[in-house]
């Protein structure tokens, strides 16, 4: 059992997740609980099954298993769940034809928890102006929109799937700390995908790794930063002393051996090398070479 | 109904092109010409007022029962691409995600596009109708003028023409979607799984009935047998006698007869057991849709 799994209503409920596609199974029996006023990082390599999973969870896909969103079965009852529910998909997918005046006022009537002031206002300070037409925004605005949009609709989840694909740095940077001011309070949970996860890693406050269709970690940040350990060690003899404390992944950067500990006591590292927390894309790397970081996952 | 009524919103703004700045390009192109055709003496305004003066009232009538038919023509074309394209326009805009995240079913989605079919986009082109018979009128009555041949006291007679064309084009074109409705629901749902090749599709379906039905149960050759035959009924439009007989008749044009006969030799029960069908290809592409990969 993970430590994130405690929690008496959580916002997300899977048991025995699985998913095929053409006889392949993409998904491999998930088990997992996301509790209220968590921001989670759902990461795994391209085709590892994390649009899938959250396609199952926003009930956009079918599965076997079971899970429940809010208490709902998304695939059963998407539209009812969607009240509560907003996300972003990893395309542009806002509709084009639109302006932008016409997708508040269209949204105002179809969606019952969403804020056309709200949206409005965060507008505010970016160069999209009501009259203009979403095919002629660039693809940093339509992001901006988009947020807007979603930021404005009075959600108890938020699932933003590669939000920021395509985007350069500065719009990065802007589209997420959007998000933790404008946003993020404790009545709201958060579950993110990115590749480009240092960008990430402050936000979080849980990580999931998924890797070929199974949950190989699923931690709160606070217990990564104890359980693992970065140790660069350069002489010889230590890294002989270092390989035998069973590190989970060993390479070489610029000269200098890195090696990756799991729920190994830093006092018996520090005397061997330099000490750090590996840094989420180093863990990323480190354990999706390895058969399971969380051999005890589903007990 | 607020998010229902929407939905529909949504179908005009995004098909208001052909449904709205199409015809009123053509109106104004047609009205433009007419215009142009007075001022350059092509159409000599005393000639064609005199005209009037054989029938003058039959020839409002007339005149805008065509510009009607005409319209209807048209409203049918843009329909049948509105059914092939708008029921996949959501996943062709990329925007299926997008609609997805809305808290709407799919069934409620699909059924907006062909309500949508049904009211706000045949309403406006007959919105459009009434404009162009608006405009046609003006010309005609204001020739007349030039000649001499009409009278400011003639305007009651000419309104209430007027509404009565109005009337029977409405009629008209009501019992014609009903009629056509079931058409309409199969090509959706079929472009809802196929996009635009729901087209060619919707049109090869009924000859592949038909083939097999002259396969298995025999006939003259495949386009012989009951299947086909039903769907040339069924494809006929919505008629009546009533306009044969005006012709002859120096009766003027009564569109409460009209439609009462209209509505009297419609075939209600198909009309009902279309609207069936309709609604069950409709929940039938939405149950696909709701399965179908999003992105």
């Amino acid at each position: 059992m993970t430590d994130a799994t405690l929690t008496s209503n959580p916002v997300v409920s899977a048991r025995g997740l699985k998913k095929s596609f053409g006889g392949k199974q993409i998904l491999h029996g998930l088990d997992f609980d996301i509790p209220a006023g968590r921001i989670y990082g759902l990461i795994g390599h391209n085709g590892a099954g994390k649009t899938t999973t959250l396609n199952a969870m926003l009930g956009l896909t079918s599965y076997e298993g079971t899970i429940r969103v809010l208490g709902e079965d998304p695939f059963a009852h998407r539209a009812r769940l969607m009240e509560n529910v907003a996300f972003i998909s990893d395309v542009a997918s806002l509709p084009r034809f639109l302006r932008v005046r016409e997708l508040f006022a269209l949204l105002t009537n179809i969606h019952p928890n969403f804020s056309p002031d709200k949206a409005r206002s965060f507008l505010e300070g970016t160069d999209i102006r009501p009259e203009m037409k979403i095919r002629t925004l660039s693809k940093g605005m339509v992001a901006q929109l988009h947020l807007a949009v979603v930021m404005a609709i009075d959600a108890k989840l938020l699932v933003l799937d590669e939000p920021t694909l395509g985007l350069d740095i500065s719009y990065r940077k802007r589209f997420y700390r959007r998000l933790l001011e404008d946003y993020m309070s404790e009545e709201r949970t958060l579950i993110i995908t990115t590749h480009q996860v240092d960008e990430i890693e402050f936000m979080l406050s849980d990580i999931m790794f998924i890797r070929d269709g199974d949950l190989i970690l699923h931690m709160q940040m606070e217990t990564v930063n104890e359980k693992f350990s970065q140790l660069v060690v350069n002489e010889p003899e230590l890294q002989v002393e270092a390989r035998a404390l069973a590190p989970v992944y060993e390479e070489t950067r610029f000269g200098q051996t890195v090696m990756i500990y799991d729920g190994v006591d830093r006092a018996r590292l520090e005397p061997l090398g330099r000490v750090s927390t590996p840094t989420m894309s180093d863990l990323f790397v480190a354990l999706m070479q390895r058969p399971t970081a969380n051999p005890e996952r589903g007990q | 109904m607020k998010a229902f009524s929407a939905l529909i919103h949504r179908e005009f703004i995004e098909h208001r092109g052909a449904f709205l700045i199409g015809p009123l390009i053509l109106v104004a192109l047609l009205f433009g010409a007419t215009i142009l055709a007075f001022t350059v003496g092509r159409v000599d305004a005393r000639f064609s007022g005199a005209i009037f003066t054989l029938a003058p009232l039959r020839v409002y009538e007339v005149g805008f029962l065509g510009f009607g038919l005409g319209w209807l023509l048209y409203l049918i074309s843009v329909l049948i691409f509105y059914c092939a394209d708008g029921f996949a326009a959501d996943k062709r805009d990329n925007a299926m995600l997008f609609w997805k995240s809305m808290p709407i079913s799919d069934f409620r989605m699909l059924l907006s596009k062909l309500v949508a079919a049904l009211t706000i986009l045949p309403g406006t082109v007959y919105g459009v109708a009434l404009l162009s018979g608006f405009l046609l009128f003006g010309v005609a009555f204001t020739t007349m003028m030039i000649t001499g041949t009409a009278s400011w006291g003639s305007l009651g007679n000419i309104a209430g023409v007027y509404v009565q064309v109005a009337f029977a084009i409405l009629v008209t074109l009501v019992c014609g979607l009903l009629w056509y409705l079931p058409f309409m629901g199969v090509a959706g749902a079929l472009a809802t799984a196929l996009g635009r090749w729901a087209l060619p599709v919707s049109a090869l379906l009924p000859a592949l009935v038909s083939v097999l039905e002259w396969v298995t149960l025999g006939g003259l050759h495949p386009f012989d047998t009951n299947s086909w035959r039903y769907l040339e009924w069924r494809l006929a439009p919505p008629s009546t006698d009533y306009l044969d007989t005006l012709f002859v008749t120096d009766a003027p044009f009564n569109a409460l007869t009209y439609a009462m006969t209209l509505i009297d030799q419609m075939d209600w029960l198909q009309v009902g057991l279309g609207a069936g069908l309709a609604l069950a290809a409709i929940y039938i592409a939405s149950e696909y849709r709701r399965r179908a990969a999003a992105n």
